[in-house]
């Protein structure tokens, strides 16, 4: 156990299975201090996929802190985590939706997938939604058809604040390794040890449980149809 | 409260796809034990109203379970189909699958029963017994798979325990049990073999009997390791423990679908128990038992999948 060469075999062997035989790996840094809450992000997507009314792929959350005059207002854009581990494909019946070999992104084939929402159980960050006309389940998917020419995901490429760099990984000149070589981040539900590919930094994880427990006001909005985050 | 993405059809499937099951696992186990039915013609009995029950209720939950599907909803009739172009280990690929084979099965099963007088030893005899070979770990996967369908996700605390899979289980072969009791006592004629009769009607009662105070022990450590914890799961559980579901988990299942019920068999099976007396449940009681262990079922399917969905992960 002791024998450092067996300590970087084994090493070899975990990065292998996680990463390196997959060409690309896309991800995302969320620099939360750099979010104005504009929603840009959130429209840009809706536009870009024709989302239907009440359904987002992705938006931005604000979380309102502090009695006056001593209070805050921090923001937490949300999306897709598309998790090294995602247990929505592992439920997947019809293997509908998958994780692409060529890049880590969680990508769903809206022609196999039956609609059973599964899947929109058994992802912990409630990304998924069905699709009204496709009767398909529907979550962001890093902009793929965007990514593979070389453009910026819809909402990196209107956010205002430059507060989402995102990137391949497998690049270490790349800005988002750059971002996670030189940022203290953290990954939303770490709990649920889905290892999400969406990194946040300086993200404000007050609730309402955090209210009880400190006694500040908090009130959290989220633009979800169900007006509560999930 | 967030929002229920399975609702009735899903509620009332996992309620009949169980009952069936249960049926189904306890008319051929039955039949098996009692020499494949020549040991007593009660046992026989038992056997051919648990075959004939089967199949119904599992189709029709499976019927109901399409009006779920997104595809469904858009016109898409025939999606589903691809459940069956593949198979993968996840739960719901691997509980298709079963389901196809089971109502296959029961359908052959309940088929070697048909006909009035279908008795031990006729021309079905070798088919049936082989299908009662196939019933039982059909039956027996049809009812489990369900409960680790819903306990297979960390993000739906209240699901996700080991255990509640065993209390579906449980369930369904009680919730079967009473429905082969339920028929018998509505259509089954008189018969030449008092003894007979009263001796299946016994191993019945009994057997629910059995299978109801494990279905409270079942509830009991379910509940407890829930409450024991500390997170997302002890924050689910309260939604049974003084939260939203709270009378209809403990007034609609515990007690109307087991307490009653087993106190009304313990004071019918506990004479024929200890004391080799004589087993007679009054007729109505036995209706009453029968119907309240099945409105139990369905109780317990309905809060199950209701408070999973309106309890999730804690923290962000």
């Amino acid at each position: 156990m002791k024998d450092p060469a067996t300590q970087v075999s084994r090493r070899g062997l975990m990065k292998n299975l996680i990463a390196s035989d997959r060409p690309k790996r896309y991800a995302m840094v969320i620099d939360t201090r750099r979010c104005i809450g504009c929603q840009a992000c959130t429209v840009a997507c809706k536009s870009e996929f024709s989302v239907p009314l009440g359904e987002s792929r992705s938006w931005v959350e604000s979380i309102e802190k502090g009695n006056f005059p001593d209070v805050g207002r921090n923001f937490l854009p949300r999306l897709c985590n598309q998790c090294e581990k995602p247990s929505c494909v592992s439920v997947c019946p019809t293997g509908a939706t998958y994780k692409r070999d060529e890049d880590g992104v969680v990508a769903i084939d809206e022609e196999i997938c039956i609609g059973c929402k599964y899947c929109m159980h058994a992802c912990p960050y409630g990304m998924r939604y069905l699709h009204p006309n496709t009767g398909s389940v529907d979550k962001c998917d890093f902009c793929l058809h965007r990514v593979e020419q070389g453009v910026a995901p819809a909402c990196v490429n209107t956010c205002q604040g430059y507060a989402r760099i995102f990137g391949d990984i497998n690049d270490p000149s790349s800005a988002v390794s750059k971002m996670l070589e030189t940022n203290a981040v953290s990954v939303l539900r770490p709990a649920m040890g889905t290892e999400p590919m969406v990194f946040y930094i300086a993200a404000d994880s007050s609730d309402e449980r955090y209210a009880e427990r400190t006694g500040v006001y908090v009130r959290v909005e989220t633009n979800r149809r169900q007006q509560k985050r999930v | 409260m967030l929002e229920i993405h399975w609702g009735l059809p899903v509620i009332i499937y996992l309620f009949l796809g169980g009952l069936g099951a249960g049926a189904g696992v306890v008319s051929a186990s039955v039949f098996l034990r009692s020499h494949a039915g020549d040991a007593s013609e009660g046992a026989f009995d038992i056997a051919r109203w648990g075959a004939l029950i089967a199949p119904i209720p599992v189709i029709v939950g499976v019927g109901a379970l399409v009006f779920e599907l997104g595809s469904f909803a858009v016109g898409d009739m025939f999606r589903w189909i691809n459940l069956f172009l593949t198979i993968n280990l996840s739960p719901m690929s691997i509980g298709s699958w079963l389901l196809a084979l089971f109502v296959i099965v029961s359908l052959v099963y309940a088929y070697t029963f048909l006909g009035s007088n279908s008795r031990p030893g006729d021309e079905h005899h070798g088919l049936r017994k082989k299908m009662a070979w196939l019933m039982v770990p059909l039956g027996v996967g049809v009812a489990l798979y369900t409960g680790i369908l819903l306990g297979a996700m960390p993000s739906r605390p209240f699901w996700n325990s080991p255990i509640l899979a065993m209390l579906f289980l449980i369930s369904a072969l009680s919730t079967g049990v009473a429905s082969i009791l339920l028929m018998r006592c509505i259509f089954g004629g008189s018969s030449s073999d008092a003894k007979g009769v009263e001796d299946s009607k016994y191993l019945l009662s009994s057997t629910d009997m059995l299978l109801i105070s494990f279905e409270v022990l079942v509830v009991f450590l379910f509940i407890m390791y829930a409450h024991l914890t500390v997170g997302g799961v002890e924050h689910a559980i309260d939604v049974v423990l003084g939260g939203s579901l709270t009378s209809l988990f403990w007034l609609g299942f515990v007690v109307i679908g087991l307490i009653i019920p087993i106190l009304i068999e313990l004071k019918y099976v506990l004479p024929r128990l200890l004391k080799q007396e004589h087993y007679a449940m009054p007729h109505a009681m036995e209706l009453a038992v029968c119907m309240l262990v099945i409105v139990g079922g369905f109780m317990l399917r309905y809060v199950v999948v209701i408070a999973g969905q309106v309890t999730g992960p804690i923290g962000i």
